[in-house]
């Protein structure tokens, strides 16, 4: 097989490719800038990353993000975000190669206030624009930051649970849960327990459950290669306003006799779906005989969910378990830029009428050009 | 200073005449009425963080300011539309059960 000729597109008397990426699909609205040498990106011949600025649209104790608020936040946000970004880079709209935006997954409002910007832009600038698959971006930083190369993907953030393989030039979901994704469960026990939103509900899960000390039982749902995690909710959701609520029912540990805390919710909670997760993931390893994990999204950033894929992949001949930190694992507009760029430099580009984001977009619908 | 005017036109297949939008006379600002935050939000303790930048004195500055009190003249006869439907809908489900005597679920 011919190698992929990634700098068909290049302008001329360039030597490397510039891209702008607006990420919005939920409660982060991200804007990065993108470099990649001409060539084939390899370890010797990396992307560069020249910016990458976020601001979180934070709700109070309690509440969960509304879609009209988010979008508020991203719309009213978006153009100084991304003037701090081509200030950071260093770079003018003139010197960029296209606009890569989020075309989905992800909530409708918020991802319409940012495509918005990206069709101005692009039109002001005249520059194509490229519209990315979300996950798709999460994966292609992963690899481009850690360096794996065809590794087993556990994508865990507060939208998507998914274990996914690429095999012939589509990522392939082998697992992924059947109702709510992990974030999503974690984030709303952060609201029954009204543990603040900021920085973020899931990090202050993790910071409580480092105190936890004993164990809850939880069920244990994982259906084949797929998980479920709305019931776990439900269950925990429950012991939570027994213990908290009028009843202030007290639950004790069978072992020791001391008194469930808080803390030791958390610890259970995420105990108990870090195993389903690992769980799932050795079992795809083994079915494509690989030896590597990448864990990307806002959950991979936890340091507990990390250590357990250490654990077992520790066990398997040669395993390495690859992550990112928050700057990349939490959503960002520099994996929109790397994704897109990658996507720009095999061809594809969306025509203004063909940037209708969509609130579903499976990961393997897209079709990736530049593997082979 | 060169002034923009942004319009909005709206046309529907069902109704003969359309109708055009324009700002009107000021002042404007890029504070829209319809356009805040969520009442949800500022019950439950939260604060405004995210309120829009104003509007500098320049031919953008007040086009967008303008296009800020377009955008609430838009809504609110986008609302009211719904709102008008809505009546003409339970208008015809009380008179198709009162002069019908079609059962409100049935369909």
């Amino acid at each position: 097989m011919a190698p992929i000729d990634l700098d068909k597109y290049v302008r001329p008397g360039k030597d490397h490719f510039l891209a702008l990426g607006l990420e919005g699909s939920a409660n982060k609205l991200g804007v990065g800038v993108i470099k990649h040498p001409l060539g084939e990106l390899t370890p010797e011949n990396r992307a560069l990353i020249l910016s990458n600025v976020r601001d979180t649209y934070i709700t109070p104790p309690g509440e969960g993000f509304l879609p009209r608020d988010t979008a508020r936040h991203h719309r009213n946000w978006v153009v100084r975000i991304i003037k701090r970004a081509l200030a950071d880079a260093g770079v003018a709209g003139a010197d960029l190669d296209c606009i890569c935006f989020t075309q989905g997954p992800g909530m409708g409002a918020p991802l319409q206030s940012v495509v918005i910007a990206a069709r101005t832009l692009a039109q002001l600038w005249e520059l194509p624009l490229v519209g990315v698959n979300h996950c798709v971006g999460h994966i292609e930083m992963g690899r481009e930051i850690t360096g794996a190369e065809n590794p087993i993907v556990l994508y865990v953030s507060g939208g998507n649970t998914q274990v996914i393989a690429y095999s012939n030039q589509r990522y392939r979901i082998f697992g992924e849960t059947l109702d709510i994704a992990i974030g999503n469960c974690l984030d709303r026990f952060a609201r029954t327990l009204k543990i603040p939103n900021e920085p973020a509900p899931g990090y202050n899960i993790e910071q409580m459950a480092k105190r936890g000390k004993h164990l809850v039982q939880l069920p244990y749902t994982v259906k084949g290669m797929d998980l479920s995690m709305s019931g776990i909710l439900g269950y925990i959701d429950g012991v939570a306003k027994e213990m908290f609520g009028p009843q202030q029912k007290k639950l004790v540990d069978k072992e020791t006799g001391e008194e469930i805390t808080p803390e030791d919710l958390c610890f259970s909670l995420q105990e108990t779906l870090f195993s389903m997760l690992v769980e799932i993931t050795e079992r795809a390893m083994a079915h494509v005989e690989s030896n590597q994990v990448l864990i990307v999204g806002g959950v991979g950033s936890n340091e507990r969910l990390q250590e357990m894929m250490a654990l077992m992949v520790k066990d398997r001949k040669n395993g390495s378990v690859y992550s990112t930190d928050e700057r990349f694992c939490i959503d960002n507009g520099i994996m929109i830029a790397h994704a897109g760029l990658l996507a720009y430099r095999s061809g594809q580009t969306n025509a203004l009428e063909d940037t209708v984001c969509t609130q579903r977009f499976r990961t393997d619908e897209v079709f990736v050009e530049w593997r082979d | 200073m060169t002034t923009l005017v942004p319009t909005a036109i709206y046309t529907s297949p069902t109704e003969p005449i359309e109708v055009k939008l324009i700002p009107g006379v000021g002042p404007h600002s890029t504070d829209g009425k319809t356009t805040q935050i969520s009442e949800i939000v500022l019950k439950a303790g939260g604060e405004d963080r995210d309120k829009p930048s104003a509007a500098k004195d320049t031919p953008l500055g007040n086009l967008r300011a303008q296009l800020t009190t377009l955008q609430d003249k838009l809504n609110e006869f986008l609302t009211q539309k719904m709102l008008n439907k809505r009546k003409l809908e339970d208008d015809d489900i009380e008179r198709r059960i009162l002069d019908d005597g079609v059962d409100e679920d049935s369909d």
